[in-house]
């Protein structure tokens, strides 16, 4: 194909090849999910197809195969969230006003009784938060924060007294010092780099962690309220 | 074959890093044209329906009350500045990004509507605009693969091929699919029977600007001339 034009002499002719196949793949995808969709008369199993077409989506732009492709997955996967965000509020906002219930302007799920926050191992939650620390930075604090999130949804809807995480939002705070003063290291005194990474990664791991698991205090309390 | 086109000529370019507006007649019409609407929108307030009362000789208003206006305010300027934003950039990947916010606000103007039947069709414009999210990007992930450029003034130079010429049809599709026009157009007519004018008709705006832009886009891409 006329792809080859451009590509260095170093890249392997292998995975210049595979080019063609994945853009097969992902129309493919992308049919197999339109085909679900018009035969399904449910419009939540209707929403949660279109993801699949989603899916054929970020084939697409991976299929090219760069850095750059890898810099455009990002913003897909972003906009492909929040669409799927912003029709399922549609929906439900919807179905509620069927009910005949008035509906806020951004309804909130009015219980949380999923089967698996009673019935999973809230041990879950400490590997989450164990793998987290061993990333540590940016990405680790996400997964962390999902740790946190699910022990405080879990525990939420196993009935625990509410007041247990009230400390937390002090903690973040003086993680996120700490990320400060390891960049502040690092012009000052360059020499100590290796403390100052240690102090700035850490720094961030225990902010974001902390940041993501107050979103599920701050869930409980709303669902609390009523 | 340069980048001026239909008779445009380039007046500029302002170099962000790695993104390039370019400022030519055209874009910077439609620039200017979206913001002032936008502009309009922002002073504005909103109109009140008034429907017959059946059985009855009063008549039934239809109001939007002051959360929801005060949201779909707000939508409808971010959709005004996405479709000014989609009118000058010189990068494809962008114009892909600017489209895909305003399929999303579109949804967000109306999703706080009292009336069922509206809200039942901007749920079904949203599951469209979700599909058209796959030859959106798969359009300009093709056109990236083909040319190894997004850059609307490096795609100008480059020969056309089979590749580029699949990948801005389907860009097209997406686009259609995305402002939802032609095939897809029930919808987004149903979702225009609510109170709330002017915030609605920016619906209408973005999606009749974004495709005079998508053409001039294709036209750079395909270079029939």
């Amino acid at each position: 194909m006329s792809a080859s034009v451009l590509v260095p002499n170093v890249v392997s002719p292998i995975v210049v090849s595979l080019y063609i196949p994945a853009i097969f793949t992902g129309l493919i995808v992308g049919l197999i999910g339109l085909l679900g969709i018009s035969y399904q008369k449910n419009d939540l199993n209707a929403l949660i197809l279109t993801d699949i077409v989603g899916l054929g989506m970020l084939i697409l732009v991976a299929a090219v195969g760069t850095d750059l492709a890898e810099a455009l997955i990002l913003p897909g996967l972003v906009v492909e969230l929040a669409e799927i965000l912003a029709i399922s509020e549609i929906l439900m906002s919807r179905e509620i006003r069927k009910k005949g219930k008035n509906v806020d302007l951004i309804p909130l799920p009015v219980s949380l009784d999923m089967e698996v926050l009673t019935t999973a191992p809230t041990f879950m939650a400490v590997i989450l938060i164990a793998y987290g620390a061993f990333l540590s930075g940016f990405t680790g604090g996400a997964i962390a924060g999902a740790g946190i999130l699910f022990y405080v949804l879990s525990k939420s809807a196993r009935g625990v007294p509410s007041d247990i995480w009230e400390g937390i939002a002090g903690a973040s705070g003086i993680a996120w010092c700490l990320w400060l003063v390891g960049f502040l290291v690092f012009f000052v005194f360059p020499q100590f780099w290796l403390l100052a990474l240690f102090l700035a990664a850490f720094g961030v791991f225990i902010k974001v962690a902390y940041k993501a698991g107050l979103i599920g205090v701050i869930g409980r309390e709303e669902f609390k309220k009523e | 074959m340069d980048i001026i086109l239909l008779g445009q000529q380039l007046l500029g370019y302002i170099p962000l890093g790695d993104i390039v507006l370019y400022l030519a007649p055209l874009n910077l019409f439609m620039f200017a044209g979206s913001l002032a609407f936008t502009t309009l929108i922002a002073i504005s307030r909103t109109e009140t329906q008034v429907e017959a009362g059946i059985g009855t000789l009063k008549d039934n208003e239809v109001k939007v009350n002051k959360d929801e206006f005060k949201i779909r305010r707000f939508l409808a300027i971010v959709c005004g500045l996405a479709t000014a934003g989609a009118m000058i950039t010189g990068d494809l990947f962008n114009f892909t990004l600017f489209v895909c916010l305003i399929g999303i606000v579109n949804i967000g103007i109306v999703s706080a509507v009292k009336q069922i039947d509206v809200l039942d069709a901007a749920f079904q414009y949203g599951l469209v605009a979700m599909i058209a999210v796959l030859p959106l990007f798969g359009g300009a992930a093709m056109i990236l693969a083909s040319t190894g450029s997004l850059s609307m003034l490096e795609i100008v130079n480059i020969p056309t091929n089979a590749m580029m010429i699949f990948g801005s049809l389907l860009l097209f599709l997406g686009v259609a699919g995305e402002t939802g026009v032609a095939p897809f157009y029930a919808t987004k007519a149903e979702m225009f029977r609510t109170p709330g004018s002017p915030f609605l008709l920016i619906i209408h705006l973005s999606s009749l600007l974004v495709i005079i832009r998508v053409i001039e886009i294709l036209l750079i891409i395909n270079k029939p001339f």
